[in-house]
């Protein structure tokens, strides 16, 4: 099973009440949200969220004047004992593979982190971490 | 070519317009005290008007008198000859009506058949018309011109975009009739079905018009849909649609200067400007019954070029319109045309982005805020990278157009798109 998650990432102006109208609507959607992380700058961010059912999230925000886009994403599972973070970032550093973002997933029964490397890393990193006895997820 | 006039030799062209400039003189000195009064005003009688060069004589025509005469004021004949009466959309104060007899209808459908041959439509040719049907001459203007090269029309109207795609696919229409930014909302529109449903569409050219357009903008259009991108020019003042539009030699508009004459003065001065030069298109109705028009004020900016077209046209031809002299701006003393900055987004991002310009005072000094529409196409997962398509439009901007303007990336709702005009530029100096 592939071992790639689709994200979404999301335009999103840096002004009051914009994250709510983005949940509001997708919860009136029935659309589930399993992680939320938000990256911004000054005026504006990328807000990357896995729901459910991306396509159809996709298809809502657009509708409704979002600009967003899929990103190739992995999950790791990461065990709660010391080290075990870092035993996937070792694993990826010893292949020079470049992490540009990671964050947890909120609602896992299990402690697992999303992470976003290269488009052109993506496989190498899968395998990477597979073959260092890492789990990781199918999906979310 | 539709009609043997667009090949004529300059001298036949010329005579025709004089002869014709100086009828149109006539009657309206005659039969509308308004003329009467600007020429006596001047000095000026019809008479004194000998050679085409002595049109710059003659007083201007602006939108305001149209609206001061508001409705059929300016009108030279009685209203049981009037067979048609349009209207512009009068954003500020009264619209501006304008009225055809049978003769002005030949002449609109007339001049829309020579649109429609340069576009390489014929007889055999589908057009799918998306111009809105109404007082507005685009739906009525594209469609006369359609029916008299006696192609099918297919009168679609504005609006219902779902429907109007199919339709134009079912009916394997060969000939597009729309405004740019409505032919891309099209294309949007269709791509949801998938790429497959896009291949079955037959279409081969385009007729495209009635707003500004950046050179970014109609290569899109083109290459989205994969056809002919055909400008065409008018407004309602003159007749419509059917002023000038380009062949597939050139960009540059043949202008149907057998019945419209075009010149191009300083919009400031009003003093006429020598060919090439850019300036605000002044146009003179040589063959209109109902409404004759002396020296117009268009408010758009072009220039005329009179090199001849590999298409054999000796027509004038101007350059696509570059900007609206309203429209332009000062910012620091730089002058600014929405088109411009169009230009440079596109050219920096690689697609065109919705925009609008907001100009402010920032204690005595000029600034100008530049809000772009982040589109799927250039949205990146990456911060990093929206900063960076921020800072190389200011760039560009910098660069090409010599502005600091402040650009600010904005969600794809927040400026109006394809539904009416789209707001440009807000000053809010003024």
């Amino acid at each position: 099973m592939s071992k790639i998650i689709k994200q979404l990432s999301i335009f999103v102006e840096n002004k009051m009440g914009e994250l709510s109208d983005i949940t509001t609507l997708l919860a009136s959607e029935h659309i589930s949200i399993e992680s939320i992380n938000l990256s911004d700058a000054s005026d504006f961010g990328i807000l990357r969220l896995i729901v459910d059912d991306s396509q159809r999230a996709k298809e809502i925000l657009e509708k409704n004047g979002f600009s967003s886009r899929f990103t190739d994403v992995f999950a790791v599972e990461i065990g709660d004992h010391v080290g075990s973070f870092n035993s996937v970032i070792k694993a990826l550093a010893k292949q020079n593979i470049n992490i540009e973002y990671t964050y947890t997933i909120s609602n896992a029964e299990i402690g697992a982190f999303i992470f976003k490397v290269a488009d052109i890393e993506l496989e190498n990193a899968i395998k990477t971490l597979e073959k260092a006895g890492i789990h990781l997820l199918c999906e979310i | 070519m539709w009609n043997k006039i667009e090949g004529a030799p300059r001298e036949t062209i010329e005579e025709t317009q004089l002869k014709r400039l100086k009828e149109t003189l006539e009657r309206v000195y005659e039969l509308t005290s308004f003329y009467k009064e600007k020429f006596d005003e001047l000095g000026i009688a019809p008479k004194d008007i000998k050679t085409l060069k002595d049109i710059a004589k003659l007083p201007f025509t602006k939108k305001q008198d149209l609206r001061n005469h508001y409705p059929f004021g300016l009108f030279c004949v009685p209203m049981s000859e009037v067979v048609r009466v349009h209207s512009s959309s009068g954003t500020t104060g009264k619209p501006t009506v304008v009225g055809y007899t049978q003769s002005d209808m030949d002449v609109w459908d007339e001049v829309m058949a020579r649109v429609y041959t340069m576009a390489g439509a014929t007889a055999e040719d589908v057009v799918h018309n998306a111009y809105g049907y109404g007082l507005f001459t685009g739906g009525l203007g594209f469609d006369s011109g359609a029916k008299k090269i006696g192609a099918t029309t297919i009168p679609a109207s504005s609006g219902f975009t779902d429907r109007q795609i199919m339709l134009m696919k079912d009916f394997n229409a060969t000939i597009l009739a729309a405004t740019p930014s409505f032919a891309l909302h099209m294309y949007e529109t269709a791509k949801k079905s998938g790429s497959g449903y896009l291949k079955d569409f037959k279409l081969k050219s385009g007729v495209f018009g009635a707003e500004p357009t950046s050179d970014g903008l109609k290569e899109e259009v083109s290459r989205v849909w994969g056809i002919d991108y055909h400008e065409v020019y008018g407004l309602s003042e003159i007749i419509g649609p059917g002023v000038s539009s380009n062949c597939k030699h050139s960009k540059l508009l043949h202008v149907n200067e057998d019945h419209f004459y075009p010149e191009i003065v300083d919009y400031k001065t009003g003093k006429v400007l020598p060919d090439g030069e850019r300036g605000e298109l002044v146009i003179t109705s040589l063959t209109k019954q109902a409404l004759p028009i002396i020296r117009y004020r268009t408010g758009d900016i072009t220039s005329l070029h009179r090199a001849p077209c590999a298409c054999g046209r000796t027509l004038v031809r101007m350059e696509s319109i570059v900007g609206r002299v309203d429209d332009m701006i000062i910012v620091n003393g730089v002058n600014v045309y929405p088109s411009q900055v169009e230009h440079v987004i596109a050219n920096t991002e690689g697609v065109t982005l919705n925009y609008q310009i907001i100009a402010d005072k920032k204690g005595h000094l000029d600034k100008i805020d530049i809000l772009v529409e982040v589109s799927d196409e250039v949205l990146s997962d990456s911060v990093a990278e929206m900063e960076k398509i921020k800072k190389d439009i200011q760039h560009s901007l910098a660069n090409n157009l010599y502005i600091n303007a402040n650009v600010k990336l904005v969600e794809p709702r927040t400026l109006e798109r394809s539904m009416g005009k789209a707001v440009r530029v807000v000053d809010k100096r003024i």
